[in-house]
């Protein structure tokens, strides 16, 4: 593993739909071990970014490298751990136990007809210990709480022994608390396991202190790699008004 | 028992029991896809082939599964390449192949007992070519299905998810319809094709009213496909009833029965 190279190398990338520009001229790159939160106003661009970093949207135009590969000629995509914004909203008759799910990591690298391997069965209980869902492995996803779901939810993308974890707003529908506590978790396992992670939020204010790098997505990218000082962050509030939208954000949410 | 002296009943038997493994197999995946209604038109497009082969002349299983592996095909097609909503496209080709179907056996002068007996099965209709065609398609249907229910699973459960995680999601739902349509075509015999959409969908309902992960909802839908055939070939033979409207009673017994003993 070349530590150096970019993970993500994203280059003049440019996305609109009909005559309007969701994303315009934006460019960076993320490497190994980052930890890194993107925030925005909703309807700015950053699900279409992390869309387009996942290659389920195509760029219009500009050129995005996972791993030094040009993104479709990337293979390995179970490098990729990705959570979607709406994974805790499960479908509760969905007859799925927790091991169920977070099995369905291991998926693309199981070979056709093959039994779980001695591997993949330790991945699978290494991810739900880490997550700290072991004991409810039995348990059925649609019966447990919000919080609970989110961290089956990134033991499933574990469970592939990604190199990156990209999380879509993972809080929706989690009780303050467990945010908290998902907050230590995502951090920890950047520390320990040096994982990097990315993720779109609106609770910057919980979690300023820990972020290396913050991403503002508003058709635009404003890359702030001292978060510390985001309020004072003089182009980005005058660009895009920052420091409006997060009390916007916040009053409205909470 | 008496009715296993007769060979067609033998036959009629095992075509039967293969036809539920394949019906409740595939059918968890479409019905956990929130795709059930693709039973239906499938069914209807295999009429189609039915029609030809009744005019024709042929075998109308081999064009059934034909035209139903192509229909599949085109219903995919819709639905990824142009922004058409799912169940728009399921209903239009549905109407649509029974719309060139009735036309075909019309001008054919085939609207006759044959027809009818494909509408909603019969147990007499099923012969020995039939259960070697059903044996070979369905072993083949069989081991995708098996080789494949990692994935399709995965798919079903979130569908982007699988996507960007390294599952091949359009290969593998462009598989899993071809692999329907041929289940379907194979079913028209026994069950008809009015009724085979019901054995896909209903064991799988009733399953999920037990609220057991994947394996164990796979295992409850195929016991009870596999009872509904067998309870309802018996019935059609005892009452001379098509055995297609028998299955479905049987079936649909087993569903309200699995609702009310797990009412909440």
């Amino acid at each position: 593993m070349n530590l150096k190279l970019p993970i993500f190398d994203v280059n003049n990338l440019n996305f609109s739909v009909g005559n309007q520009n969701i994303l315009t001229d934006i460019s960076f790159k993320i490497f190994h071990a980052e930890y890194i939160a993107i925030i925005g106003p909703n309807g700015g661009g950053k699900t279409t970014l992390i869309r387009i970093l996942l290659g389920l949207d195509k760029p219009s135009s500009g050129e995005v490298k996972i791993f030094g590969k040009k993104i479709r000629n990337f293979r390995d995509w179970y490098k990729i751990g990705y959570v979607p914004q709406r994974a805790t909203l499960v479908d509760a008759n969905f007859p799925a136990t927790v091991e169920d799910v977070v099995k369905m990591g291991r998926t693309s690298q199981r070979g056709l007809f093959t039994k779980e391997s001695s591997e993949d069965r330790a991945l699978v209980i290494d991810a739900m210990n880490k997550m700290d869902v072991y004991n409810l492995k039995d348990k059925m996803v649609g019966t447990l709480s919000g919080g609970q779901r989110q961290r089956v939810m990134i033991a499933r993308a574990l469970s592939s022994k990604p190199e990156i974890l990209i999380l879509d707003e993972p809080n929706t529908g989690v009780d303050m608390a467990s945010q908290k506590r998902f907050y230590a978790l995502l951090k920890q396992l950047n520390t320990e396991e040096k994982i990097t992670v990315v993720f779109i939020t609106h609770d910057i204010g919980v979690i300023a202190d820990d972020i290396a790098r913050l991403f503002t997505i508003n058709e635009k990218a404003i890359i702030c790699n001292d978060p510390k000082k985001v309020m004072s962050c003089d182009d980005m509030s005058e660009l895009y008004g920052i420091d409006a939208h997060l009390i916007h954000n916040h009053r409205h949410e909470h | 028992m008496d009715m296993l002296a007769y060979d067609f009943m033998q036959r009629a038997f095992l075509a039967g029991i293969i036809i539920a493994i394949l019906a409740s197999i595939s059918g968890t995946f479409i019905v956990l896809k929130r795709y059930s209604l693709i039973s239906e038109t499938l069914a209807h497009s295999a009429l189609v082939g039915v029609a030809v082969g009744l005019v024709a002349g042929y075998n109308p299983l081999w064009i059934a599964v034909i035209v139903s592996v192509l229909s599949a095909w085109l219903i995919e097609y819709l639905r990824t390449s142009f922004s058409l909503y799912s169940d728009a496209v399921l209903a239009i080709l549905l109407s649509g192949s029974l719309a060139i179907a009735v036309i075909i056996v019309s001008i054919g002068g085939a609207f006759n007992n044959s027809l009818f007996s494909y509408l909603f099965g019969s147990i007499l209709s099923v012969s020995y070519e039939d259960v070697i065609v059903i044996s070979i398609f369905g072993s083949i249907c069989l081991a995708i299905l098996l080789a494949f229910s990692k994935e399709f699973y995965f798919i079903a459960y979130d569908e982007e998810v699988a996507q960007t995680s390294g599952v091949r999601v359009k290969l593998l739902n462009f598989l899993l319809v071809s692999v329907v349509a041929v289940i379907i075509a194979l079913s028209i015999r026994v069950v008809g094709s009015l009724l085979i959409g019901a054995l896909m969908v209903i064991p799988t309902v009733a399953a999920l009213q037990y609220k057991q992960g994947f394996m164990k909802t796979i295992l409850i839908s195929l016991v009870f496909a596999i009872l509904s055939v067998v309870a309802g070939i018996t019935l059609s033979f005892y009452f001379s009833l098509p055995s297609g409207a028998t299955i479905v009673i049987s079936v649909l017994m087993i569903f309200i029965v699995s609702l009310v003993i797990n009412r909440r």
